[in-house]
């Protein structure tokens, strides 16, 4: 491989991330699962504010709440290990802007969605260069923003959505070793906190939507051992550190005053859900359901932080 | 919406002034100049745009340790640019550093001195020559300090996010890694990972093909039976800046992160484990150990705003250079040409052509004397050397003022 000549790299061989030695003599309690402290209905807290970078139109800053275990090792540290982490990104929008030249006649807005982790972001250290899951990331982003912004309104015109990712999900606990269920669980949390946070930033940078586009996640976890038969339950807004097993999960982009969903993200099985009594939902509509729920949560923060940027603009004038 | 605003235009008549903060993006240079030499009859006091004095420096602050998967974060402020630093500490085997054993076989006497070094070090805390050759071949020869500056992250418009980094993105990461490497900021002994080999007997089972090395054991420690100590591994910083917002000075803002970070990182304990022949590290918070920084280098940046930029350049053309020298001289008492701004913000960055550098450091935590680590000025002759003693003292006093607020971090 070509070694990167436009930025620094680090020795030629290659460095190795540390290793912990079995940590169950060291008493730092860092071997215990981190346990979900909330109800199966209720969110995490988000914090989200607008306008914090200036050379930009629009721009957000969000951040979910920290898990209970991981508020619990902030304040009184032990171990290295972090338990789990809590998103957080800032996100830009620059335009509307006339296109380049070069481009090709649009009659409407183009919208470029970029995502990009911090190299610090996550627990393996990542790459400069966007990876695969980033693009992918990306595209989805797109797809929940293209359903909400009128882009008949602009035509022959750019708008560039960056979303750099400074702490990322966890895709499962630190602990467990890499199963069947696994899969990126974790990125499906930062899409939901990405399309919330374009969603503000675009209101941010004042361009006319129908509606916030809020992002919300449900998943159907089983947290008993692989031995007992307990059937999934289905939870909101899961931090997948937080539980054994994850079997299924949605994230939705929803417009709660259209009643519409502009981005599904559905991922596993959800065959096997175990529903209250009476309940006639298949396993992906109750999910559907629960995601839909989570959304309009963050609905209401990600409405709260949008009026209060407004009173803020209003009172410069 | 469109109804009462209607309603509420014709009352207010149509003004031939332009509002300031459309003259300032029309004629960027005459508003700064008329902010900087205000007329003598107005009696208003020379200040720039953004309403500092021309050695003022922004509202900075800082905060440290924020971020959950890193050995140490820190996110500075200084007005409108925002720099987030984190450092992640990897391992670097010595049996991955290709050249490893060869330049310790090679100096046989370099090896021993290193054996020393390791063994006094843990008491002594004066650097002395030495260990300085030793810190810099170590950390700058196995580049054991990795920082990366990113712009693309939308900070400002005109950095294409995903495009590879800009001229200005590359020049301030070169920038932040030779300053890390002649303030000698980090000490290579944080960095090593020692192993003291144990004792097994005469026969020395390990070692019988090393001829040099056993003679070398020998004349080292002709009493003791312990064998040297040997470094196993280097822990190797990733320093990664992300500006996640551009408005001017971004190199005050991104070192003053990487500093704060450096301050907060924590490494793990590591030892050689033999049986799995690898580095393990205790996750115990209280085993692990911050880095033992040399100093608070603090940087500061100055923009100098000339009120005619080219008037500098004529001499160079016309041909009678002396006399326009000296009539230069008289201009330049009678009304003030210059003004050197601190901390230029991205409207005062546009305008200005010269742009100087200072990092400075105090002796024993700001009793001692003011050291210059670093001074860098291009773009012009404004700054001669009775400015830049200027500039330096408004360093040292940035210094105090950086060197409270990463104490309070």
């Amino acid at each position: 491989m070509m070694a990167d000549r436009r930025r620094i790299n680090g020795p030629p061989g290659g460095t190795r991330p540390a290793v912990f030695a079995s940590n169950s003599q060291s008493g730092t309690g860092a071997t215990t699962r981190a346990q979900r402290q909330r109800q199966p209905s209720e969110l995490r807290k988000i914090f989200l504010k607008t306008g914090l970078i200036p050379t930009a139109s629009g721009s957000s800053y969000l951040e979910f709440e920290p898990s209970a275990s991981l508020a619990a090792a902030r304040a009184n540290p032990k171990s290295l290990i972090p338990p789990s982490s809590a998103l957080k990104l800032a996100c830009t929008v620059h335009g509307p802007k006339p296109l380049p030249r070069s481009a090709a006649f649009s009659p409407n807005l183009v919208l470029t969605t970029h995502v990009k982790y911090a190299p610090f972001a996550a627990r393996r250290r990542k790459g400069h260069i966007r990876d695969s899951s980033e693009r992918d990331l990306g595209v989805h982003l797109e797809t929940a923003l293209r359903g909400a912004i009128i882009a008949e309104r602009w035509p022959k015109s750019g708008l560039d959505i960056t979303i750099t990712i400074l702490e990322a999900e966890d895709d499962r606990w630190w602990g467990d070793a890499p199963d069947s269920h696994d899969a990126s669980w974790g990125m499906m949390n930062v899409l939901a906190g990405c399309i919330t946070a374009a969603s503000a930033a675009i209101a941010d940078a004042h361009i006319d939507c129908l509606d916030l586009v809020a992002g919300g996640v449900a998943a159907l976890v089983s947290d008993e051992s692989a031995g007992s038969s307990a059937a999934p339950k289905l939870m909101l807004d899961t931090d997948p550190a937080e539980h054994r097993s994850i079997l299924s999960a949605c994230v939705v982009g929803y417009m709660p005053a259209r009643d519409e969903i502009t981005e599904l993200w559905l991922k596993g099985d959800s065959s096997k859900a175990s529903l209250e009594d009476g309940d006639k939902r298949t396993g992906h509509e109750a999910l559907i359901d629960g995601a839909v729920d989570a959304a309009r949560g963050a609905h209401t923060v990600l409405a709260e932080a949008v009026r209060e940027s407004l009173l803020s603009a209003v009172g410069q004038l | 919406m469109a109804a009462p605003e209607a309603k509420v235009a014709p009352s207010i008549p149509p003004s031939l002034s332009l509002p300031p903060s459309q003259f300032a993006r029309l004629q960027p240079h005459a508003y700064l100049l008329a902010h900087l030499s205000p007329p003598p009859a107005s009696n208003q006091p020379s200040i720039r745009a953004n309403g500092r004095a021309p050695s003022q420096f922004r509202v900075t602050s800082a905060n440290a340790g924020s971020l959950t998967h890193t050995n140490g974060s820190a996110v500075v402020r200084i007005g409108d640019t925002a720099a987030v630093c984190g450092v992640r500490a990897e391992l670097l085997h010595t049996e991955d550093i290709a050249s490893w054993s060869v330049s310790q076989a090679s100096g046989s006497h370099k090896r021993r001195r290193l054996a020393d070094l390791g063994k006094k070090s843990a008491e002594e805390d004066e650097e002395d020559e030495e260990d300085d050759e030793e810190d810099r071949a170590h950390i700058e020869d196995l580049n054991l300090l990795v920082p990366n500056l990113s712009l693309s992250t939308g900070c400002a418009p005109g950095f294409i996010p995903g495009a590879p980094p800009s001229a200005l993105a590359q020049s301030l990461s070169h920038q932040i890694l030779s300053l890390l490497h002649s303030t000698r900021l980090v000490r290579a002994d944080d960095l090593r990972i020692w192993y003291q080999p144990p004792n097994l007997g005469p026969e020395e089972p390990e070692r019988h093909n090393e001829d040099e090395q056993m003679d070398m054991d020998a004349e080292h420690s002709p009493t003791s039976e312990s064998k040297p100590r040997e470094i196993k591994a280097f822990w190797v910083l990733y320093i990664d800046v992300m500006i996640i917002s551009l408005a001017g000075n971004p190199f005050d803002a991104a070192w003053a992160a990487v500093l704060a970070a450096l301050r907060d990182t924590k490494l793990p304990k590591a030892w050689w484990d033999v049986d799995n022949e690898t580095i393990l590290c205790s996750d115990n918070i209280s085993d692990a150990r911050k880095l033992c920084l040399r100093g608070l280098p603090v940087a500061s940046s100055f923009g100098v705003f000339e009120a005619d930029a080219a008037a500098g350049w004529r001499p160079n053309v016309i041909p009678d250079a002396e006399e326009q020298k000296a009539q230069d001289q008289k201009r330049k008492k009678g009304s003030q040409q210059s003004w050197i701004l601190a901390d230029p913000d991205g409207y005062e960055e546009g305008l200005s052509q010269e742009r100087a550098c200072i990092v400075v450091d105090k002796e024993q935590g700001g009793k001692g004397k003011t050291v210059i680590m670093k001074m860098e000025k291009h773009g012009g002759w404004t700054v001669d050397t009775e400015e830049l003693r200027q500039l330096v003292d408004i360093s040292a006093r940035r210094w105090d003022e950086m060197k409270r607020m990463l104490d309070q971090c």
